[in-house]
């Protein structure tokens, strides 16, 4: 009796988990491309992009000036070409003729320009990456438009060139006439784009569905439609990846990867990723009532915390690989050598923690604090958070473990509403460190989630637009990421290993950066 | 010969002593499954008040290294600690069971005397006083009657946060309704028996009728309803925090216990979900005999059938 019971109550659990996928299953056809993500866009505004998910799908919808590939290789894409003012501040595009949006309006300089400026403008308010981001990074300062071919963007510092192009290659362009008739609510519902795919609709928690744009040119298109769906439960984004009604799907938890490739029609494909996965030490005032506030403000502390964390088993058992823990916030191989990770060491952690004036106290503890964390965003986010909260509780800092739904949290990390401690991943690149490190490029940067205000490192930043060789450059990065280490905003954790499950019939690699840049996978 | 007359009180005193409670007994020892459930729901019991002396870990100590063992699998000391498996996160099945069974036991009885305290207050008010109170009233109970009970309680759990007393008050006043509407229909109908009609002509008043003379006879239907009721409420919890609405992070629940399981169905790690589903069964299945039984006990007309 009761192990038919049991069977019966699997067999329902198993129902559960996959009946929201059958009952809008549709077994894409060979003009049709299915992709899952664990999460949905916020909103259709292109200024407003904050995350790699919602940018996997505005990629293909807005082109941009040049295309970055996952080894830092750019490619021209609206722009031709490019030149460089001697001072280094002055950068102006070339562009191809020709070029319409999808409303058929024609796209030229002013429309770039505009883009870049109705990014920019205060009254608008975004807070996207674009906004706080790459203008923060680059020192955007405006734009002039020198005829309809070519615009220059200008800015307040000179820049290692890779670096620069790349983040004005995140700037997605758009036409002036279409954005500027609506409204910025209208425009967060109707994106008119100029990319090789247009919306066709979105049901929000639901689906994306993108269509191919007719005779466009700059870049080939094998499936006609995409559709970009929302499933946040990774066993219900395997169940359909394995029922065939998908042909993508990103965070494939490592205890499911077998059930893929034992499947028959999909596969796992494993990069090891070059997203930052951190806890950060929030230092904005506005927590300064927080539990641990002003024990984490201490820099022994947060170097003490480091010590706390076993991060390589962490990797090994959540993960479902071996890694290496980060020293910095750079990406290897570009990050300082001579900085070894933090060993997961609890004596030391607490030796030091004693020595911070934190001494365990009857009931063992030092002090109590909050981590905040997203579930289902990053790989086995969750269950990584509560492991961080039990490794810190060992030590004597007694550790609350707040969990919200993604959704819900990313609408704190823009404003920097999350804290005293909080679970984020950034995205990064193997190609720079500068690029890596720009998420700290002011104290007011929308990227600094931490508030961080070190002014050795702010004063070294700054001086970087100075450097006139690559050796000086990197001796600059290597004294940054020394200061970064010394005084971590970050608890430091790992560089995300992805693991995409990928249909038998998808002819497409998966990048290391997380850009699903999907507009060229074919049919095998 | 002459016969003696036979009185009411004679009669009395020659009837055996049979007390209700080993009719009770009888009935149950006859019945056999009530017994079961009984037993079930002692041991239910007895986890719930000695559940941290039993559980054999901590509930909530996590360790990576042991995580998802097999029921009686050795860990990698070669010692076999979890009895029916770890969990995701190297914790013990079994202990988070154990310590499962006070929420669920918890937020069943005490959303029950919530929803049944208020709902049998409010029905014996509609039904003892009538007209434009008992209006207001049962309107109130229609209006959320009209509300999926779940969508309610999830729209109140999302405005209020999870928690276990935000659960207990959602789950209690979620109940009051049914409780109301019995309340009131047994209260007017022994509202016009003699004995309240007697003691209303005594000088009693409304309080006392309401205490002495008619809740002692509506209270066995409300009894019976609290049976079924405390097995739908633990199923409630069990479906809010699935849904993770029910309580915070650090409190093990069955029903979270078995969202936790969702992701590891694909790969096989069966015992996720079925010990914490067959807890939750047999407490239901339990509660739901025990007040099949307590039904058939309290009704006056299957009284000779026993």
């Amino acid at each position: 009796m009761v192990r038919k019971l049991s069977f019966l109550l699997i067999v329902v659990l198993l129902m559960t988990a996959v009946m929201p996928s059958l009952l809008s299953a549709q077994t894409p056809d060979d003009t049709t491309l299915v992709i899952a993500q664990s999460v949905d866009v916020a909103g259709l505004e292109p200024a407003s992009v904050n995350s790699r998910a919602e940018a996997n799908i505005f990629f293909h919808v807005f082109a941009t000036l040049f295309e970055i590939a996952d080894d830092g290789s750019l490619s021209p894409y609206l722009a031709t070409a490019y030149s460089i003012s001697e001072d280094g501040k002055e950068w102006t595009f070339t562009l191809n003729e020709g070029l319409t949006c999808h409303d058929g309006e024609a796209l030229t300089a002013e429309d770039v320009a505009y883009s870049f400026d109705r990014a920019f403008d205060p009254a608008n308010a975004f807070t996207g990456n674009t906004a706080g981001f790459v203008f923060p990074s680059i020192g955007f300062q405006g734009t002039r438009v020198e005829d309809d071919l070519n615009v220059t963007i200008i800015t307040d510092r000179r820049q290692s060139e890779n670096n620069r192009l790349a983040l004005i290659s995140e700037v997605y362009i758009h036409c002036k006439d279409s954005y500027a008739a609506m409204t910025l609510e209208e425009a967060a519902q109707n994106p008119i784009g100029s990319g090789p795919y247009r919306l066709v609709e979105w049901v929000p928690d639901d689906y994306i569905l993108l269509e191919a744009v007719e005779g466009y040119t700059l870049r080939e298109t094998a499936f006609k439609t995409h559709y970009w769906r929302v499933i946040p439960e990774a066993s219900t984004r395997v169940a359909e990846l394995i029922a065939g009604n998908v042909d993508v799907i990103a965070n494939v938890p490592p205890d499911q990867q077998a059930a893929i490739d034992t499947s028959g029609v999909a596969t796992v494909q494993a990069v090891a990723g070059t997203r930052r996965i951190y806890v950060g030490f929030q230092f904005g005032e506005n927590f300064a009532d927080a539990p641990g506030y002003e024990a984490l403000q201490k820099t022994e502390v947060r170097v003490a915390l480091q010590y706390a964390v076993d991060v390589p088993t962490i990797c090994a058992t959540l993960l479902g690989t071996q890694c290496e823990r980060a020293s910095s916030m750079v990406n290897p191989p570009n990050n300082n050598p001579d900085l070894a990770p933090y060993p997961y060491d609890p004596a030391k952690a607490e030796e030091l923690l004693d020595a911070a004036g934190y001494p365990r106290n009857a009931d063992g503890v030092r002090f109590e604090t909050v981590l905040m964390g997203p579930r289902g965003r990053y790989l086995n986010d969750a269950n990584v958070v509560q492991a961080i909260g039990q490794y810190l509780s060992d030590v004597g800092v007694k550790t609350t473990v707040d969990i919200r739904e993604w959704a819900d949290y990313r609408q704190l990390v823009g404003p920097k509403e999350v804290g005293p401690m909080f679970f984020l991943g950034t995205g990064g690149g193997t190609w720079s460190a500068l690029y890596d490190m720009t998420d700290l490029s002011s104290p007011t940067a929308g990227t600094n989630y931490t508030n961080w205000q070190n002014e050795d490192w702010f004063a070294l930043w700054n001086t970087l637009g100075d450097v006139t060789s690559p050796e000086e450059e990197r001796e600059k990065i290597n004294a940054l990421l020394d200061i970064f280490y010394n005084d971590p905003p970050w608890l430091l954790l790992y560089f995300q290993p992805d693991f995409y499950g990928v249909s038998n019939r998808l002819d497409w690699t998966a990048r290391r950066d997380e850009w699903i840049v999907i507009y060229n996978a074919k049919l095998k | 010969m002459t016969q003696t007359p036979v009185t009411t009180l004679q009669i009395d005193q020659l009837a055996p002593q049979y007390s209700e409670w080993r009719r009770a007994r009888d009935s149950l020892v006859k019945a056999r499954f009530p017994i079961l459930a009984l037993i079930i729901l002692g041991l239910l019991v007895f986890l719930t008040i000695f559940g941290p002396a039993i559980a054999p870990k901590d509930p909530n100590r996590q360790t990576l290294v042991d995580r998802l063992l097999a029921p009686l699998q050795p860990n990698t000391q070669g010692q076999v600690i979890y009895v029916l498996g770890s969990d995701v996160m190297g914790r013990d099945v079994l202990s988070r069971i154990i310590y499962g069974a006070r929420v669920s036991l918890l937020v069943g009885l005490a959303a029950v005397m919530i929803g049944g305290a208020l709902g049998t207050s409010l029905g014996v008010i509609a039904g003892y006083f009538g007209g434009y109170i008992d209006d207001i009233i049962m309107r109130i109970a229609d209006i959320q009657l009209a509300f999926p009970f779940i969508l309610l309680t999830i729209m109140v759990l999302v405005v209020l946060g999870p928690g276990v007393l935000n659960l207990v008050v959602v789950l209690g006043v979620a109940q009051w309704v049914t409780y109301a509407r019995i309340a009131r229909g047994q209260t007017i109908s022994v509202r016009a028996k003699e004995y309240v009609e007697a003691a209303r002509s005594m000088g009693a008043s409304h309080l006392e009728i309401v205490v002495r003379a008619i809740l002692p006879n509506i209270v066995s239907p409300l009894i019976v309803i609290a049976s079924f009721n405390v097995a739908s409420v633990i199923l409630s919890e069990a479906t809010l925090s699935y849904l993770g609405l029910g309580v915070p992070e650090d409190v093990p629940t069955w029903g979270k216990i078995l969202a936790e399981s969702r992701d590891q169905l694909l790969a096989g790690k069966w015992w996720l979900a079925v010990f914490p589903g067959v807890a939750i069964m047999l407490t239901v299945l339990s509660l739901n005999i025990l007040g099949d039984w307590l039904r058939d006990f309290l009704d006056p007309r299957l009284r000779g059938n026993r």
